[in-house]
């Protein structure tokens, strides 16, 4: 049987919804999963009418596109009219038609009844600059936020998952393609997946506890002693002072925690508060950060994005900086204060990663060459500490723990895990299930 | 006797590894128990556009031997390449056959302010 794919309803009270053509991801004849991104299209706004309504939605996020998946197996079939190719499948020269055929499918013998409307994966992406406009693939660019969601509600809350990102969390969550599609098909329940990379701070307890509660004031004293070191220090900046100060001071302006988010879904435009759960992961904490002199804030900035600074941020570093200690005791207050204040305000539920802590790779048959303290020193030793400090704090508080130890006992963690951090493909995806598992036991 | 220690490889995708921290004296006496090196090792060969998969490793002398000769921090050696050199006495001739390997045990390690790559950041 040959199934029309239509592309379904979406509405935006207001507004003219423009669909770029098609661009496939799968060739004409593939046989393709239910629930599989096939295709994506760039989506844009236009008021209705011509007159300028009060709030454009999606006015931050110049990234916004639907990607397209089939709600049963078989094989896809590509229609001529549903790709124009060059800049004419990237801007909005369609207008969005709930009956438009974009494909057809012959469908697996063992495909349930179905309309052949498309499952909608809307992708949205808030770009660090207007400068980084990369008009090809899905959510492309560099974002200080990517999102998507599942256009399949007619309504109701959104269980919104916000992952405040550092290597362990950034796989699981966006997945192969970056876009969030395979959480995207594994997840039918209504939900959104927010990604925050982390330019150029790395969100450990600290840092988050005090973007969260840091007030207007403490922020333009921080910008003006920033600007003031930048330009009246002894060291002449760069373009990659600058960049990074830029994107530095987007990071330490506002909290992720307390963004809201525009959905386009099939009933019209909604309003995405809180998130029902934030995933953070032990892996973002440091055992020193650097403490800043006189205004006292913390950052902790990875040595691969410390490098990308320019020699005039390289210097204020240096000189108005303290690097400071934190021992897991520091760690648990910061998780607590962090956890007590985002539950203050919202009802959103930490997830946090924890940590590796054994390797194939070692042979300590005694302890006795190293000194004591022992995590000091061992790495496992550490991660075995702050394992056990997460499950402190998850039993003083109403987190999860995601056990991303045992998920790579289970796997092998030399197979799927060989630095301890960077996760294989299959084990993104165990990572991934646990966390979708938790989101929709918090929704509940 | 001659007893040498070869870069281990540490990951079946490893192809090198980084002395980040060299213990010990050229031919002083070292006792079961001593630090040899501290090593990097590098999935990403070492040069990566992106947060790189780095790990970090402690080699530890597990017998009693006179150490003859050490790799120096910042030297990227091969995996199998000889990174140290021991003898059983102390003017053993170093130019001989090499009997076996030293007996050594590995641990993880955290990254410290001692190490090459750590005093080499900008």
């Amino acid at each position: 049987m040959t199934l029309p794919l239509k592309l379904g309803p979406l509405v935006a009270g207001g507004f003219t919804i423009h669909r770029s053509g098609v661009h496939w991801l799968r060739a004409d004849g593939d046989l393709c999963r239910a629930g599989e991104v096939i295709g994506y299209c760039n989506v844009s706004l236009e008021p209705s009418g011509g007159g300028l309504p009060g709030r454009i939605p999606f006015a931050e996020e110049r990234e916004l596109q639907v990607a397209l998946a089939p709600r049963a197996a078989g094989h896809l079939r590509l229609g001529k009219s549903a790709t124009l190719g060059g800049h004419l499948d990237e801007f909005g020269v369609y207008n969005w038609d709930p009956e438009a055929v974009v494909a057809e499918l012959e469908l697996s013998a063992d495909a349930g009844p179905n309309d052949g409307t498309l499952r909608l994966l809307m992708l949205a992406g808030r770009r660090v600059t207007g400068l980084a406009d990369v008009l090809t693939g899905m959510l492309p660019g560099w974002h200080n936020r990517a999102r998507g969601w599942w256009a399949d509600q007619s309504g109701g809350d959104v269980a919104t998952l916000l992952s405040i990102g550092i290597c362990d969390a950034v796989g699981p969550v966006r997945g192969e393609h970056s876009a969030f599609t395979e959480m995207f098909e594994e997840a039918r329940l209504p939900a959104q997946a927010v990604f925050v990379p982390n330019h150029p701070v790395a969100p450990c307890a600290t840092c988050l506890f005090e973007q969260f509660e840091r007030t207007p004031a403490a922020y333009r004293a921080i910008s003006d002693d920033l600007m003031g070191a930048l330009t009246g220090g002894g060291v002449k900046a760069t373009p990659d002072d600058w960049l990074f100060v830029g994107t530095l001071l987007q990071t330490l302006e506002d909290s992720p925690i307390r963004d809201t988010y525009d959905l386009l879904t099939p009933s019209g435009l909604l309003k995405g508060g809180a998130p029902t759960a934030v995933l953070i992961s032990a892996t973002a904490e440091g055992t020193t950060t650097l403490v800043h002199k006189k205004l006292g804030y913390c950052l902790h900035l990875l040595p691969v994005y410390r490098d990308a600074a320019g020699p005039a941020v390289k210097a204020w570093l240096a000189s108005a900086f303290e690097p400071v200690k934190r021992s897991l005791d520091d760690m648990k207050r910061d998780y607590l204060r962090l956890i007590d204040s985002v539950s203050a305000e919202t009802k959103a539920r930490f997830l946090i990663l924890n940590k590796m802590s054994t390797s194939g790779r070692e042979d300590v048959v005694t302890y006795t060459p190293f000194d004591l303290p022992l995590g000091d020193t061992l790495a496992n030793v550490a991660a075995k500490e702050m394992n056990l400090m997460l499950d402190d704090v998850a039993a003083s508080r109403d987190v999860t723990i995601i056990d991303v130890d045992a998920i790579a006992t289970e796997l092998g963690g030399d197979e799927h895990l060989p630095d301890g951090i960077h996760q294989s493909g299959t084990m993104q995806a165990e990572i991934r299930s646990e966390i979708l598992q938790a989101l929709f036991e918090t929704a509940d | 006797m001659l007893f040498e220690l070869k870069m281990p490889k540490l990951n079946d995708n490893m192809d090198t590894g980084l002395i980040e921290t060299a213990y010990g004296a050229e031919d002083s006496a070292l006792k079961l128990g001593s630090k040899l090196l501290d090593i990097s090792v590098d999935l990403s060969r070492a040069f990566s556009q992106n947060c790189p998969p780095v790990s970090y490793y402690r080699l530890v002398l597990r017998e009693t031997l006179w150490l003859r000769g050490l790799a120096a921090p910042g030297t990227r050696c091969t995996a199998g390449e000889r990174i140290a050199l021991f003898s059983n006495t102390p003017d053993e001739p170093i130019d001989g056959p090499v009997a076996r390997e030293a007996r050594v045990l590995v641990a993880g390690i955290n990254v410290h302010d001692e190490m090459f790559s750590r005093s080499t950041a900008a």
